[in-house]
């Protein structure tokens, strides 16, 4: 079952639209990624998702319900974080968690309890009496993330939850939704590390407020590489035509004298019938395997592609900020 | 059960995180205090007014044949006093003084002839129910001018009747009659039916208290509620199950518990260091200052929803305290004021929370009902329409 549908919702603000036209479902139990540079319309689209905004256009349910007229008991189920600090920085870590559960209706002998455990997960029990002012900007994250996390959502918007996060906690952050989707719940993650996209399960890929590309991280890759990827290196120098005999090989980039990148249908039984080819036409490999492109070079390349596939402006035409 | 559980548990989350984070920046709650102190004593180191006529009440003796028309007294009691009425029942007259109806009453004397036959100086009264030692001092100085208006008039008609009308009264006892008599024959004595003695600290004390609770009212309330729009917080709010209602009711209750404290600790040190009396039972009291907050209250609910930020926010808090020093009859009488500032006055819950403490701890009692209604009106206007604006800015943008 779909925990969010989105059919062509567009959001304006004036006379500029700040997301248009998105249609996206998320199902249950699933992260869903939400990528893209910064004013892409990341916040903005988590916004619509948790009834802060209003779509100019289209339809939204999340839960079933228009966010916009949840009830109580709905709003009970949601989770948020924004993406900047918004907590008391006067209360301290422990009377920040306590205050945003009593919001969403937990009673005190279940506050107690999930405070610790909350606090417990994003390492933060330590300092659970420093006021949330002295804490430092990773910190004040993972405060807000366990204020988040605190009164057990059944879904979950995180804008940017590692942003300002070292490494180490990253990962600590990103087995945390991890477990929290395999219990069931769904999340949905902006980031603006591309990396991230391989932790989720569904990656939605936004940029100047349109979506240029949805699916699973290996689907986002195959779509912008247009398959997958094989890096052949070659004891001498190397005649790249011998590729084009071969069913199946897309682009080929010569990268050195000796070296070389084909892109395949499939790297798996395409490898061998390459080797061949090369070994036929009396060259030795060096190397030959299957290249994982980072999907900071797969996100590049899906944005300069929607970005050439875009009207040009007419002379005289203005182009929208 | 559960449903009411939680939103009884927002509310005092509410209450709890509002009291902890006021008490953890005292040096605020000490501006605020302290501030309102220092403009006041500018102000009032320059302040100048000039008073309205009084509105006043002469009693004539019923054994008198002396004249029962208003117009006859007008002339020598000056442009200071209006004469409203001449009676001759002196219980009356202080009993319509009392009730608020008019500031002065003046009791002419008995038989002033026979006293001054007898070498006697005859005394004008002066009544007048005044806590504001301002006021009972320009009553004095008008009892004393009316008194030499009059003495002025025998002298002048003694002259007229050419052997002086003071001899020709004084007949064969002329002689025995002292020379400062026949220079006065009338005399002016001030009497206050107020319960206590006016003093400057008296007066003002309760004033200060009222000014105290209403601007901690209003800056603390507004800036917690504009900190959390600016911060981010209401976007919290917006997405999670609490209402505006619930945000609002919050604050009132946090704030106006600490007021609660502050009003309770001012009064301790009113009454026991600067040594303010206070007669006003504590019932009276406790209403005046829940109402007094509650009104302020509002207002500073409905300056945090109007303003765009924290700034804002700030410089309509000090504009309301300074025309709150203006205009609440603070320092300056509200009478003193055209119609239109009047009805700003009246607006300012601390115009009604002045008088109603001055009259509760000075008389004992207040004839001005009136403005409990007016607090409890500012206080409905203003929450409603702080909810409503809260309301709708909680809902989706």
């Amino acid at each position: 079952m779909d925990a969010v549908t989105i059919d062509r919702a567009s959001k304006r603000f004036g006379d500029e639209f700040a997301l248009t036209d998105v249609t996206i479902s998320v199902r249950e139990g699933t992260i869903l990624g939400i990528i893209g540079p910064s004013g892409a319309g990341k916040t903005t689209l988590v916004r619509l998702m948790t009834g802060a905004l209003a779509p100019t256009e289209g339809e939204i349910r999340v839960m079933g319900e228009d966010p916009l007229r949840f009830k109580r008991r709905t709003r009970e189920r949601v989770g948020y974080m924004p993406q900047s600090f918004a907590l008391y920085p006067d209360l301290t870590t422990r009377e920040n968690v306590d205050f945003v559960a009593s919001l969403f209706g937990l009673l005190w002998w279940r506050r107690r309890r999930r405070t610790r455990q909350v606090l417990e997960t994003v390492d933060l029990w330590s300092v659970r009496d420093r006021r949330a002012g002295k804490l430092s900007g990773g910190m004040q994250r993972r405060l807000e993330l366990a204020s988040a996390l605190v009164h057990d959502p059944a879904i979950l918007f995180l804008d940017e939850p590692t942003a300002g996060i070292d490494p180490l906690l990253r990962t600590t952050i990103w087995e945390e939704l991890s477990r929290l989707r395999d219990d069931g719940r769904t999340l949905l993650v902006t980031t603006q590390y591309v990396g991230e996209a391989e932790r989720c399960d569904a990656v939605l890929l936004i940029s100047d407020g349109r979506v240029i590309a949805a699916g699973t991280p290996d689907e986002l890759r195959r779509t912008a590489i247009g398959g997958d990827i094989v890096e052949v290196e070659t004891a001498g120098p190397i005649d790249t035509s011998v590729f084009r005999q071969v069913e199946g090989v897309g682009r080929i980039e010569q990268r050195g004298p000796n070296q070389v990148r084909i892109t395949v249908s499939d790297a798996a039984t395409m490898l061998p019938e390459i080797v061949e080819a090369i070994t036929s036409a009396g060259g030795e490999v060096a190397t030959a395997a299957e290249a994982r492109p980072s999907y900071d070079e797969v996100f590049a390349i899906l944005v300069e592609r929607s970005r050439a596939a875009q009207p040009k402006p007419q002379d005289g035409e203005e182009q929208a900020a | 059960m559960r449903a009411i559980l939680t939103v009884i548990w927002r509310l005092l989350a509410f209450v709890g995180k509002e009291l902890v984070e006021t008490l953890r920046r005292p040096g605020a709650i000490l501006s605020l205090i302290l501030g309102p102190f220092l403009i006041m004593a500018i102000f009032g180191a320059g302040f100048n007014g000039i008073r309205r006529e009084l509105e006043t009440i002469v009693v004539v003796p019923t054994s008198d044949q002396l004249p029962t028309e208003a117009s006859d007294y007008q002339e020598l009691a000056g442009p200071a006093l209006h004469i409203a009425d001449v009676v001759q029942d002196r219980a009356e007259a202080e009993a319509r003084l009392r009730a608020g109806e008019v500031d002065v009453v003046v009791v002419a004397p008995e038989d002033p002839e026979g006293a001054f036959r007898a070498g006697k100086r005859s005394t004008i009264e002066i009544v007048v129910d005044e806590v504001d030692p301002v006021a009972e001092n320009y009553a004095t100085i008008l009892g004393s001018t009316l008194a030499n208006a009059v003495n002025q008039r025998i002298i002048e008609r003694a002259v007229e009747e050419g052997e002086g009308y003071a001899l020709a009264a004084a007949q064969a006892q002329a002689s025995a009659i002292p020379a400062d008599v026949v220079s006065a024959p009338t005399e002016a004595r001030l009497m206050n039916l107020a319960p206590q003695a006016p003093t400057v600290t008296s007066f003002f004390g309760p004033a200060v208290l009222a000014l105290i609770l209403q601007h901690l009212a209003v800056t603390l309330v507004s800036m917690s509620l504009v900190r959390e729009r600016s911060s981010g917080v209401m976007e919290l709010f917006r997405i999670s199950p609490v209402t505006a209602s619930e945000v609002l009711t919050g604050k009132v209750l946090a704030f106006g518990l600490l007021g609660f404290v502050v009003a309770g600790l001012t009064m301790v040190l009113l009454v026991n260091v600067l040594g303010v009396p206070s007669i006003a039972d504590t019932g009276s009291l406790a209403l005046v200052f829940g109402l007094l907050l509650l009104a302020s209250l509002g207002l500073g609910l409905l300056i945090a929803v109007v303003s765009d930020s924290e700034r804002q926010a700030v410089q309509l808090a000090l504009l309301t305290l300074l025309a709150s020093v203006f205009f609440s009859g603070f320092v300056l009488s509200i009478d003193q004021f055209t119609p239109p500032v009047r009805a700003l006055a009246y607006a300012l819950p601390v115009t009604h929370g002045i008088r109603l403490l001055q009259d509760l701890m000075l008389r004992g009692t207040t004839n001005n009902l009136w403005e409990f209604g007016a607090l409890v009106a500012i206080a409905a206007v203003t929450l409603v329409a702080a909810w409503a604006l809260l309301r709708r800015n909680m809902r989706t943008a």
